[in-house]
């Protein structure tokens, strides 16, 4: 029997060769991308999932509630981790993880003759004790990774830089030296990180000299936290997470101090939420929102959906074709059950087909969404039970949802009806159905059509918008730590060049993720206030590198610590000042009483990060300690004679540094990167939505028109024009647009709402985005109706009429 | 083998009735070769559908096999129809999607007829219709006749009790007419019930007994032996 079944479909479906291609390409491109989306999912889910200690693993978090608003970070307090150690014993193991992002390193040579070689690593050194490797599980191919760092000034490399540092050669015993402060001996290679981890370290580095590296990483206060110190757990089994917490919170109010007003509370985050709460952060520098998958995760069901419709809309639009078939099998004592599952078969068969394609299309599309969403996803589907189960599930619900409609269709048509090809009672049936399934794929198509136009114009708003300052054509050079006194000795000559307009040594450019926070008292000192300011140091040239106009007063004079202040709009509006001119000459303290100074001008108003957040109260001064960054603004057409002669006079005065620098516009997209690949998913799955919408539009039309030849042939003989016969067929679509416009626009309208609402500054959506998404989704319906119309608008009424 | 009593259909639209056959009493015994005629429009198809269970009756009485099944479910229908009944038809009705071979099998399929025994019968039953050597071809590669041929063996393979004929000469010329017009006249002689409707009075003349139909109802019975006699 289900030879037979399987004989007769392989020959339906080469017979109508047309209508197969469209229904298996249509099925595979959506099953294409819901795999690639399954995939996605799968491995933002599976973050450090792999660690046997996974479920009890904790990261310590610090909430803050100012009047700032609240402020969450993962930084700890450098004793912390030993109070814990003496006081939770509940706590362990534990261990400080410390990240240093990227670094200089030098590698020295064994013999005098060959010059020592330098790099300029970008991504994350971890500085972890022996306690890490208690907790994770990672890979360490046989090396004792616990004793390999237990001594101070050891590092453990990483297969890939052990390759790049030392080719051809064994790493185990040589020595690099990192940032020019600490010589590092190599105890060991160890497999790259894997992908799918949220410390993802390129070398692994004995704790002790993070202390060496960092100058401010000091033993003994609470009261100083820095984001990237962080520590992690594992809490033992059957202790109370809570009570611990408390316990912590305790003994830590008695060591910290406390600002009036401040709440402030310790909180333990499980290890699988690191990578879902933005809030927080991690060493990737990348969170995921997981409603974010959860859209992905619908985008792909849509994307299915949308050509299951097709199968359905084709599948009953053609029965009537297949209505002899379907009698004469009755009439020979075929069953209902019989019939069902024979034409359930067929779509399965079609699915099957089109399933092989998607597996096939993902495996030579998943390099390029790597390349997009910057992932290391793999995938065999050999050797992965998960996916191989995913596809099994679509199968058995594409065939069911794509198969039972026209499966109980064709069944149900009566014989004698059914011989003679008046199997009216299904086209009654089906023709409400089939307007609904097209709805439907119209609605998605218009929501994903809206939500793209308005996740880009968005996106063109963060480029656009005015961050206050220029950021084009500002080359961001870092400086060694505590050395930016060498290359501000060699200023006239950096400046020499005539593609070099204006320079400044900063903490940081005006807009970045490096920011320095501190207290401060305003005026006459009496008034704690329960927030904090962000302190911009500079020096005396920052607002004219940047062109940030000021208000007030004039710029602070040049110092080598912190002796005149700039203040920008939102500090006075804070401190309630109205006119800038009363904030001149004021006193202001900073950095808990550490440094006190007069107010002598007032900035505009400048972005200090991303959209998403509001503008900080700032206070800018002058701190030589402080220039981390020399950031230039160069002549755009001569960027590359401006890049080589800065790096030239940088070079002389670190010559044991590696040059290295970031266009500032560059920057400040980055911390966008994560809109941006929505945007690009979004634009990649509605173009495919539509051509699967397309494929199908264009069958069922196809059929319709195929069934109303006579009507056709009737209508031009009594003289219709070709236009009224595509008018005809395209009223019914444009109807039906437009009964989707109405159901899509309030739906985007909505979600799109709440996903802007995460920006502080955002755009407003107008109506002409509706009124676009629409029109668009008209013109596009139109154009598939009318190429078929157009067909039967021109053939000769007598044969139609004929062959009636 | 089968009678009705007061057979009666109305077809029901929005606004009319029409009666397709009014108090239609007919016998059929084991073995007869009965031929329905009668002009356009007067109901025979609609009552060889009823015998043939395609259809149900609006009211009257139907026995087959000596059951009362006018009131039967559809699935009991099928069952009825896969074991007892074949059928031919005017415009041959094969699957275009199946070989000869697998038309002729299909029957065996839906009756759960084990691989050897099906192969064996349709193998059988095609030399029979002299149509094996076409075995592997499809309905589309075959004449008229071929194809009415193909179809006469798909509807006695299942050694029905009952054939029922609709028109079964009406797309053929006259050659082929007569060629199947024998071939149902042998399975007749084999013991093989036949009913056919018909328009054409040569074919008639292979049965042996004409019912003549007119706006639904029998006006007339002829009996050949009689006639001849």
């Amino acid at each position: 029997m289900l030879k037979n079944y399987i004989v007769v479909a392989l020959r339906t479906l080469r017979r109508n060769l047309g209508y197969t291609s469209l229904n298996v390409i249509g099925l595979a491109l959506g099953i294409t991308c819901s795999l690639l989306l399954f995939l996605v999912i799968r491995h933002e889910l599976s973050y450090d999932r792999f660690h046997s200690k996974a479920d009890r693993t904790y990261r310590i978090n610090v909430d803050r509630v100012t009047a700032n608003g609240p402020e969450n970070s993962a930084g700890t307090p450098f004793p912390m981790l030993a109070t814990i150690r003496a006081s939770l014993p509940e706590l362990t193991p534990a261990t400080h993880v410390f990240n240093e992002e990227g670094g200089t390193f030098t590698v020295l040579s064994t013999n005098d003759r060959e010059p020592p070689r330098k790099f300029r690593e970008e991504r994350p050194i971890l500085f972890v004790e022996p306690e890490f490797f208690d907790l994770f599980d990672f890979e360490t191919n046989g090396v004792n990774a616990r004793q390999a760092i237990k001594d101070v000034n050891t590092v453990l490399l990483t297969q890939s830089i052990a390759e790049k540092y030392f080719p051809g050669e064994n790493p185990v015993g040589r020595v690099i030296r990192m940032n020019n402060v600490v010589n590092l001996r190599v105890t060991g290679v160890i497999p790259d990180a894997p992908a799918n981890s949220d410390l993802p370290y390129l070398m692994l580095v004995d704790y002790e000299s993070s202390k060496t590296v960092n100058s401010f990483v000091t033993d003994d206060s609470w009261n100083s936290t820095y984001s990237n110190q962080q520590i992690y757990f594992a809490l033992a089994p059957g202790a109370s997470k809570t009570q611990a917490e408390d316990r912590l919170n305790e003994i830590a109010s008695k060591l910290r101090d406390r600002a009036p007003g401040e709440k402030y509370r310790y909180t333990f985050q499980p290890l699988s939420e690191v990578h879902f709460d933005e809030r927080y952060s991690n060493f990737n520098g990348r969170t995921v929102d997981k409603t974010t998958l959860w859209a992905l995760g619908l985008i792909g069901l849509f994307l299915v959906l949308v050509a299951s419709i097709n199968f359905v809309n084709l599948a009953t639009a053609q029965a009537l074709r297949r209505a002899k078939e379907v009698g004469m099998r009755k009439v020979l004592g075929a069953s209902k059950g019989q019939l069902m599952l024979q034409y359930l078969s067929e779509t399965g068969l079609i699915t099957l087909v089109a399933l092989v394609l998607s597996v096939m299309f993902a495996e030579l599309l998943l390099p390029y969404l790597n390349q997009l969403l910057e992932l290391e996803i793999q995938f065999s589907i050999a050797r992965d039970a998960q996916v191989a189960l995913f596809l099994l599930v679509v199968l058995v619900v594409v065939t069911l949802f794509a198969g039972f409609y026209p499966a109980l269709v064709l069944s149900g048509f009566q014989p004698i009806s059914a011989l003679k090809s008046k199997a009216t009672t299904a086209r009654a049936a089906g023709i409400p159905l089939r307007r609904a399934l097209v709805v439907l794929q119209f609605t998605i198509c218009q929501i994903l059509i809206i939500c793209t136009i308005i996740v880009h114009h968005q996106m063109e708003y963060f480029r656009s918008a005015s961050l206050g300052f220029d950021k084009e054509a500002v080359v961001v050079i870092p400086v060694p730590s505590g050395k930016a006194k060498d290359l501000m000795a060699l200023r006239p000559q950096l400046e020499a060049h005539s593609a070099v307009h204006a320079s400044t040594f900063a903490l940081s450019p005006p807009s970045s993720n490096i920011g320095l926070n501190t207290s401060f008292k305003y005026d006459d000192f009496s008034v704690e206030r329960n927030y904090s300011v962000n302190l911009k140091i500079g020096d005396e040239h920052y607002l004219k590198t940047f062109n940030i106009p000021l208000l007030a007063g004039r710029v602070y004079q040049k110092s080598d610590t912190i002796r005149e202040f700039m203040v920008n709009e939102t500090f006075l509006r804070h401190v309630g000042v109205k006119n800038p001119e009363e904030a001149l000459g004021k006193q202001l303290q900073v950095n808990g009483g550490q440094s006190t100074g007069k107010i002598v001008g007032v900035v505009k108003n400048f972005h200090l990060a991303s959209l998403r957040e509001e503008i900080q109260p700032v206070v800018m001064s002058t701190a030589t300690s402080f220039y981390f960054t020399y950031n230039v603004k160069i002549e755009q057409s001569e960027a590359k004679a401006a890049l080589a002669h800065l790096q030239r006079v940088w070079s002389t005065a670190y010559p044991d540094n590696v040059f290295y620098y970031d266009f500032l516009d560059d920057t400040i997209a980055r911390f966008y990167e994560g809109e941006e690949r929505q945007a690009h998913l979004f634009k990649i799955f509605s173009v495919i939505a539509i051509i699967i919408g397309c494929l199908g539009l264009y069958g069922l039309v196809s059929f319709m028109v195929a069934q109303r030849t006579k009507e056709v042939g009737v209508r031009k003989v009594l003289g219709a024009s070709s236009a009224s016969i595509v008018g005809l067929f395209s009223k019914d679509f444009a109807a039906l647009v437009l009964i989707a416009f109405l159901i899509a626009a309030p739906i985007s309208y909505y979600s799109m709402s709440k996903w802007l609402q995460d920006f502080t500054y955002r755009i407003d959506i107008g109506s002409w985005v509706f009124l676009a998404a629409g029109a668009l989704t008209l013109l596009i319906a139109l154009t598939t109706v009318s190429v078929q119309a157009l067909k039967a608008a021109f053939s000769n009424p007598v044969r139609a009429l004929k062959t009636e | 083998m089968l009678k009705t009593v007061n057979l009666q259909k109305k077809y029901t639209t929005d606004e009319v009735e029409t009666t397709a056959l009014v108090n239609v009493n007919l016998h059929v015994k084991q073995g007869e070769f009965l031929a329905i005629m009668g002009p356009s429009g007067c109901g025979k198809s609609t009552l060889l559908n009823i015998i043939g269970l395609l259809d149900n009756p609006t009211s009257g009485e139907f026995y087959f096999l000596d059951k009362e099944i006018s009131k039967f479910s559809e699935r009991q229908r099928a069952n009825l129809r896969k074991e007892h009944l074949g059928f031919v038809f005017q415009s041959f009705n094969l699957i275009d999607e199946l070989t000869v071979y697998e038309n002729v099998e299909l029957p065996l399929i839906y009756l759960k007829v084990g691989n050897a025994e099906r192969k064996q019968r349709v193998e059988q039953v095609l030399e029979q219709m002299q149509i094996a050597h076409r075995r592997n071809h499809f309905p589309q590669q075959l004449s008229g006749g071929q194809q009415q041929r193909v179809a006469i063996a798909r509807a006695v393979v299942s050694k029905p009790k009952l054939l029922l004929a609709d028109e079964p000469t009406g797309n053929l010329d006259s050659a082929h007419g007569q060629e199947v017009m024998q071939l149902l006249s042998t399975l007749n002689e084999q013991g093989t019930t036949i009913v056919m409707v018909t328009h054409s009075p040569t074919d008639a003349d292979y049965a042996h007994r004409i019912v003549n139909l007119f706006d639904g109802q029998i006006i007339s019975e002829n009996v050949k032996e009689l006639a001849i006699l």
